[in-house]
């Protein structure tokens, strides 16, 4: 092809960012989970002898096994309401009605509120005394008393759920309706001349058109919750008594409140490996996005 | 049916949109009202208006340096906009006429950026600031934000040149235009709406950021608005119209981005789920 000279140039910006400020910062990290001990001092973090102990610390330790369980809760718990709203809205969305491009705009905005206004406005609304989610709850008289949602043990997941919930299923609705608007609209003329119910037309028209970008939406959904920390730790900080403590807390709070940066990049690497594993389950689909 | 009929669907997603949008709604409202309507068991949801008022706002600004934490903000989104569009536009046009090893690299930078927890590249990041004295610097956040933005910007951008037909570059090339020339002046002109596309959701990504923030920098003065708001949830008592009034504050760049760019944003978040 053309010049190649220019061809890297144009690309040594981004190369140099890539390479300084991701490359070597995760080269920083895996040499960092090496070193055993601990040093107040990390200008001298190298000094510190190398070997597996932090690995081995991290699998013996339980609450790093009950963080993953509650990673695992909180993935699931927060990806399959999100697909599911957004499924709908979707369908919505995808029918034409007046004023469609303004109420979708409208309906897209919680993606883009940062995490950590999202928690806030969430722990406002289900705030144990004011909170107008008790209020609204009480007046239709599906509770009794209030709810301290965030503060017991057994709501708190729910709690930190439901905001997650709620900035996700934007992401699900966009991705599946640029998919069904993709799907060629003699189907489901045809489909319909040959009697198709609504439910038929779903099943085996619109669902084999939105399968496949919608399981990849799921995956990278799925990638980012599992890294999420800005809602959990704004609402509860992995409270109360951890039941909100996810991986992705404990590398946070193991390396800045602790500060055993060594264990926590340890973990966070596991973590990173736990992330490969989804994608390589899902590498057919992703090769044929990013490659 | 004729979209200007179709009145239940509207009906439908109008009743929707206001579910989807109470929280905000909520946030709003709470930031308008007086502490003696905001702090009843059974709040109105729709406030009486003459008791509306800005005061919580005044308020917030008097005692938090919220003007300052906004203002830190905007600078480090601005500025890790610039730098990660430059770095991105040049390699998405890169990537998206020459072969090189750029192509698969990026494939493979974009997967790893995807599966990088904000939570473990920061501590590299931490050792790093340390070392180079740059902890509480908002050059070095504006680094930070850049860098996990790049990877994605530059594959969104690579699929706007793709749509831009190279035959228009070598037109004008043939008519004597230089390279860089041809460029500048044929192909950026149609990729702006690739640059917008990419800006917007840098920006928003940037505005969000609250880990590289709350760790990277310690001074109350330097902190970004993300790290300002939570700093008001560790107290004994929440002031709740206080918050939800810098909370509504955090909201306004987000809503007037979305509500000017909304469609490079669509585009933006949907290139590349649907193979186009």
């Amino acid at each position: 092809m053309r010049r190649p000279l220019l061809a890297y140039a144009l690309l040594s910006p981004a190369i140099v960012a890539v390479a300084f400020l991701i490359g070597y910062p995760i080269w920083l990290a895996v040499d960092v989970s090496l070193r055993e001990g601990r040093t107040m001092n990390i200008l001298r973090l190298d000094r510190l002898p190398r070997g597996w102990g932090n690995y081995a610390r991290i699998l013996d330790e339980p609450a790093n096994w009950d963080a993953l369980v509650r990673s695992a809760i909180y993935v699931v718990g927060s990806v399959t309401p999100a697909f599911l709203i957004g499924l709908g809205l979707a369908l919505l969305l995808n029918r034409a009605f007046p004023g469609r491009r303004w109420i979708r705009s409208l309906m897209m905005l919680p993606w883009a509120v940062p995490g950590v206004v999202t928690s806030i406005a969430f722990l406002w609304l289900l705030d144990g005394s004011y909170g107008v989610v008790n209020s609204l709850l009480r007046r239709t008289g599906l509770l009794e008393g209030d709810i301290a949602w965030y503060a017991r043990q057994e709501t708190a997941m729910l709690a930190v759920i439901v905001p997650t919930v709620w900035k996700g299923f934007p992401f699900f609705a966009l991705t599946l309706l640029a998919a069904m608007q993709a799907i060629p609209h003699q189907l489901y003329e045809a489909a319909r001349i040959d009697g198709a119910s609504p439910i038929d037309l779903f099943r085996h028209v619109t669902w084999p058109g939105i399968r496949g970008p919608g399981l990849l939406a799921v995956t990278l959904h799925s990638l980012w919750v599992f890294k999420e920390l800005d809602i959990i730790f704004a609402a509860t900080g992995g409270g109360p008594a951890g039941a909100t403590e996810t991986l992705a807390l404990r590398v946070y709070l193991e390396a800045f409140q602790f500060f055993r940066l060594g264990s926590a990049s340890a973990l966070g690497l596991m973590m990173m490996a736990l992330c490969a594993i989804l994608v390589l389950l899902s590498l057919p689909r992703m090769r044929a996005r990013f490659f | 049916m004729p979209a200007s009929r179709n009145i239940p669907t509207l009906i439908a997603a109008l009743a929707l949109a206001i579910v989807i949008l109470f929280p905000v709604y909520w946030m709003f409202v709470t930031s308008l009202l007086p502490t003696t309507i905001v702090l009843t068991r059974d709040p109105p949801l729709l406030p009486p208006l003459a008791s509306a008022s800005f005061a919580a706002y005044g308020e917030v600004f008097a005692r938090r340096p919220v003007l300052t934490w906004f203002l830190n903000s905007v600078a480090v989104t601005s500025g890790s906009v610039v730098i990660a569009l430059l770095a991105s536009t040049l390699a998405g046009y890169s990537l998206s006429r020459y072969r090189t090893r750029g192509q698969q690299a990026a494939g493979f930078v974009l997967l790893l950026s995807k599966m990088l927890p904000p939570t473990l590249i920061v501590i590299p990041f931490f050792i790093m600031f340390t070392t180079f004295g740059m902890i509480d610097s908002l050059v070095g956040l504006m680094l930070a934000n850049a860098a996990v933005g790049v990877p994605f910007a530059s594959w969104l951008l690579k699929g706007f040149f793709d749509g831009i037909p190279q035959e228009l570059e070598q037109a004008a090339m043939i008519d004597g235009c230089s390279e860089m020339g041809a460029l500048w002046r044929i192909t950026m002109p149609l990729a702006r709406p690739g640059m917008a596309a990419s800006a917007v959701y840098l920006a928003i990504v940037a505005w969000a950021d609250f880990v590289f923030a709350r760790t990277l920098v310690s001074k109350p003065d330097n902190w970004l608005l993300t790290v300002g708001l939570q700093s008001f949830i560790g107290e004994h008592a929440v002031d709740w119209t206080m918050l939800m009034a810098a909370g509504s504050l955090s909201l306004l760049p987000v809503l007037v981005l979305f509500l000017l760019l909304e469609p490079f944003l669509v585009s933006g978040m949907t290139q590349g789920a649907v193979t186009s």
